[in-house]
């Protein structure tokens, strides 16, 4: 990030602006950046869940409005932003219009944290994993308040549900994201993905000592994002929409976009932790200009994530729903001890040698 | 500390509900405490209109007790009537009606296991069934003009010989390895066998005392398939599927083995259609039916319990009453029982196995 | 299957075709012949406005061990009859809608309410005494509560 700073001042000073406007929009620039790269990433998960979904069981999936559906999730939120916003009469209003924003805002922080490249992590702190994973749960409050202003009993079962799975869920997932600390000695994740770097390629990166933590992760994760076979919470055969069934409109598209964002935000976190992040699988890139550079490692990011994005779809069109007991059955008494032994399991890998020394 | 229980409404607009079902249900936290079902959203008068109208104007009418197998209650009226009139059938009518009736339970049940299976929330599934469902309807098409209200059989017969008998043999040799696939994917899922197995228990006691009939009280261990009796299936080579299971699961497999039982009538009757060119029929005016004075009951296999149609006559050109059982009606008054002390999410599951159609409970 | 036992306790009846008909004493008769001849199954109940004959009840029985049926009839003229719920779970269906279409009052049934018909709608549909007069046909819900 220090590069593109200088490049951005130098490029001011160019021009003659003061630095302390530089100072202070070299921190904007990047959310509008994410908001805009949100946008389209959405848009077009939205389209590839459909197009997938329609793979899976012998469809078309979306295929007129534009060349091959393309623009298709446009069209819908065009048409969600037209509809009207009912709120309905018994609802508790402040509540009711607060948590769809709610559903929104962490994702930007989530996104924001990431290190998409060697130089674009628009938050650097020293324990960014731990205010990614507070981002990450952030959404389950505004489920809760969507769920319980709605006034409706679907919708209050819907974010019963919802917190109760996210709260099982989560201890999992810090234990495993303990495990990569361990690893890597950081809580960074820029340093993190660093830490996996080697001639190797592929065979440094974590997934190969903690396989056990990335299924872990991968599975409670699918858990806290309400994917299927975890989606409870808006079970539709039983919930009718759960905590969104009251919602329409724009308000609805809020709630959807920011579960298909975080699900975006959530696979980048997944490998960045375990598939090495922005690393070239070959142990190599093959752009040798550092400009270009920056894309080719972003491109590895975004296509590990997209792999992720791909199994999570494909399970969601091949399994079931589990029964709410097993759910939280399954976290407390397998997933938990698990991430336990795992965690066990890697401080061995990494200190194993010192101690047998 | 004062606790109270929450009423929850579900249906008749819910998805899960399979058309209009009305559940009142009063749950202590998700857990069931007592099950209210409220039906009628969906009564046409069948019975009453049966008063109204002759013979020949009900009979396309009776397509729409269950818009899902619709042959079936045709054919009952159908038999009903010939009962009374003394008419016998050929043997071609007889395995032109069977092999219809067959492929109709087929496309039934297929259906079925598509919202069973959506109900338990895997999607996929659904698509699938429909898929094959789809090849029987588009012979359905072909060959009475009709999807879903064939209007096929009259009384005494059939409207016209069959046609198109090589649809039929592509889709009994495509569905046994599309049934293969599908318990692939379903049958041994651990997350499916989770939710089925052992959920949902039928005793036969409570089966019987309930009045539940066909593949749910098959699938509890009682042999009772009037399709044994029944003279249309005479000659045919058949097995009635029984399952000891008493769940949710057997209620599933018992269904994916009838299919396969259904698959060898079909092909069955097929060989013998192709055989046999000539179609007889005893024509009878269908303007002038009259039934002779008395009480005439025949009963039939529906996918969805043992139907039965009640006659009674005074010699008039229409039934002095006309009397309907269906299957999902008394599968209705089951939930009462059943769903008592169950989870939310297992009712559902649980409701879903039980194969209820709206439009067969309402009439 | 036998039925000398059965009418040697309950006298007054008469078989006629395939039809037991009876004349009182209707939940006995049907707890009889279910706990003596392992009839299982109530199959249904058949209701027929007989009109001067009063309402005809069509019980129909079938025992899965025999594999045989059985029909009980009982003419009710005041629009009265014994429920049978306690014996047969499944009559809570038939007894429901025969009480919302014929209007036959099962004594020992305290769950019966409309069905088919909104709950305050007047008369009885499949009577042959019903008609359906001026104020059914502009029947409308918000009207007549």
């Amino acid at each position: 990030m220090n590069y593109l700073y200088f490049l951005y001042i130098e490029f001011l000073a160019k021009h003659n602006i003061p630095k302390l406007f530089g100072d202070i929009t070299f921190y904007v620039i990047p959310f509008c950046i994410i908001a805009f790269a949100l946008l389209v990433v959405v848009l077009f998960l939205v389209l590839a869940e459909r197009k997938l979904l329609g793979f899976f069981t012998q469809r078309k999936g979306p295929n007129r409005v534009g060349y091959w559906g393309l623009l298709q999730t446009l069209a819908d939120a065009f048409k969600l932003l037209c509809k009207e916003n009912i709120t309905p009469s018994r609802v508790d209003r402040f509540l009711f219009n607060l948590a769809p924003i709610l559903a929104f805002v962490p994702v930007f922080v989530a996104l924001g944290v990431i290190p998409y490249s060697a130089e674009f992590t628009f938050i650097n702190t020293q324990t960014n994993v731990i205010l990614y994973l507070i981002m990450a749960a952030f959404p389950v409050l505004s489920i809760f308040l969507a769920g319980w202003a709605s006034n409706n009993k679907y919708s209050l079962f819907g974010a019963m549900r919802c917190i109760a799975q996210v709260l099982s869920y989560e201890l999992p997932i810090t234990f495993v994201i303990l495990s990569i600390v361990v690893l890597s000695s950081s809580m960074n994740l820029a340093t993190i993905t660093l830490s996996q770097m080697s001639k190797f390629g592929i065979f440094s990166w974590f997934l190969f000592p903690c396989f056990l933590g990335f299924l872990i992760m991968f599975i409670s994760i699918l858990a806290e994002l309400n994917r299927c076979p975890f989606d409870l919470p808006e079970a539709e055969s039983e919930l009718i929409c759960g905590y969104n069934t009251e919602y329409s409109g724009m308000r609805f598209a809020i709630f959807y976009l920011s579960e298909y964002a975080m699900m975006f935000a959530n696979s980048i976190f997944i490998t960045i932790l375990f598939l090495g992040g922005y690393l070239s699988p070959f142990g190599k890139y093959f752009m040798s200009n550092s400009f270009l550079l920056y894309f080719e490692q972003a491109f590895w990011l975004f296509l590990k994530a997209g792999i992720l994005i791909f199994i999570m779809i494909w399970i969601r069109a091949t399994l079931p729903r589990l029964a709410s007991f097993d759910l939280l059955k399954f976290s407390w008494a397998i997933l938990l001890p698990l991430s336990i032994i795992n965690l066990f399991i890697t401080v061995l890998i990494k200190f194993g040698g010192f101690l047998c020394s | 500390m004062t606790t109270t229980t929450l009423k929850l409404n579900l249906g008749p607009q819910h998805p899960s509900t399979h058309g209009v079902l009305r559940l009142l249900l009063e749950l202590d936290g998700e857990k069931i405490l007592s099950c209210e079902p409220d039906i009628g959203y969906l009564h046409r008068g069948m019975e009453k209109m049966a008063e109204k109208l002759s013979y020949i104007k009900y009979l396309p009418l009776v397509d729409r007790i269950d818009y899902l197998a619709g042959f079936f209650y045709s054919e009952l009226l159908c038999r009903t009537v010939e009962k009374a009139l003394n008419i016998e059938l050929s043997d071609r009518v007889r395995a032109i009606r069977t092999m219809l009736l067959e492929l109709n339970r087929i496309s039934s049940h297929l259906l079925w296991i598509g919202a069973f299976l959506m109900d338990l929330g895997a999607t996929s599934p659904f698509f699938y069934a429909f898929r094959e469902r789809e090849m029987i309807l588009s012979y359905f098409e072909k060959l009475t003009g009709q999807r879903m209200m064939y209007n096929y059989f009259v009384f005494g017969g059939i409207r016209k010989d069959i046609e198109f008998l090589d649809d039929v043999q592509k889709i009994i040799s495509i569905l046994p390895e599309k049934l293969h696939d599908y318990e692939r994917i379903i049958t041994e899922n651990p997350i499916f066998k989770r939710r089925c197995v052992n959920k949902g228990i039928l005793e036969p006691e409570i089966g019987l005392n309930y009045s539940i009939t066909g593949v749910n009280l098959r699938a509890s261990g009682i042999d009772y398939d009037i399709r044994k009796n029944d003279y249309l299936y005479q000659g045919f080579d058949f097995a009635a599927v029984i399952l000891q299971g008493k769940d949710s699961w057997s209620r599933y497999k018992a269904r994916i083995l009838e299919i396969k039982e259904s698959i060898k009538i079909i092909s069955q009757a097929l060989d013998y259609l192709k055989k046999n060119e000539k179609l007889e029929q005893k024509h009878i005016n269908p303007l002038n039916i009259r039934l002779p004075e008395g009480e005439y009951y025949q009963e039939i296999e529906a996918p969805r319990g043992l139907a039965s149609c009640y006659i009674k006559s005074t010699g008039e050109d229409r039934p002095y009453r006309l009397k309907w059982r269906t299957g999902s009606y008394y599968s209705v008054n089951l939930l009462r029982k059943l769903l008592v002390g169950e989870y939310l999410n297992d009712a559902i599951a649980i409701a879903g196995s039980l194969d209820i159609i709206l439009p067969e409970v309402d009439k | 299957m036998n039925f000398e036992e059965f009418f040697s306790i309950f006298e007054g009846c008469e078989l006629k075709e395939n039809k037991i008909i009876i004349q009182s004493k209707l939940y006995d008769v049907i707890d009889f012949v279910k706990n003596n001849y392992s009839f299982d199954i109530l199959k249904e109940i058949i209701a027929v406005d007989n009109q001067s004959l009063g309402i005809e009840l069509i019980y129909h029985l079938y025992s899965t061990i025999d594999e045989e049926d059985l029909f009980i009839s009982f003419s009710t003229n005041n629009s009265e009859a014994s429920s049978i719920v306690n014996i047969f779970k499944s009559a809570q269906a038939d007894e429901n809608e025969i009480y919302d279409l014929f209007g036959i009052k099962f004594i020992g049934n305290n769950e019966l309410k409309r069905l088919y018909m909104p709950e305050n709608w007047q008369g009885y549909p499949l009577r042959k005494d019903y008609v359906q007069d001026e104020m059914r046909q502009n029947w409308n819900d918000n009207d007549n509560t």
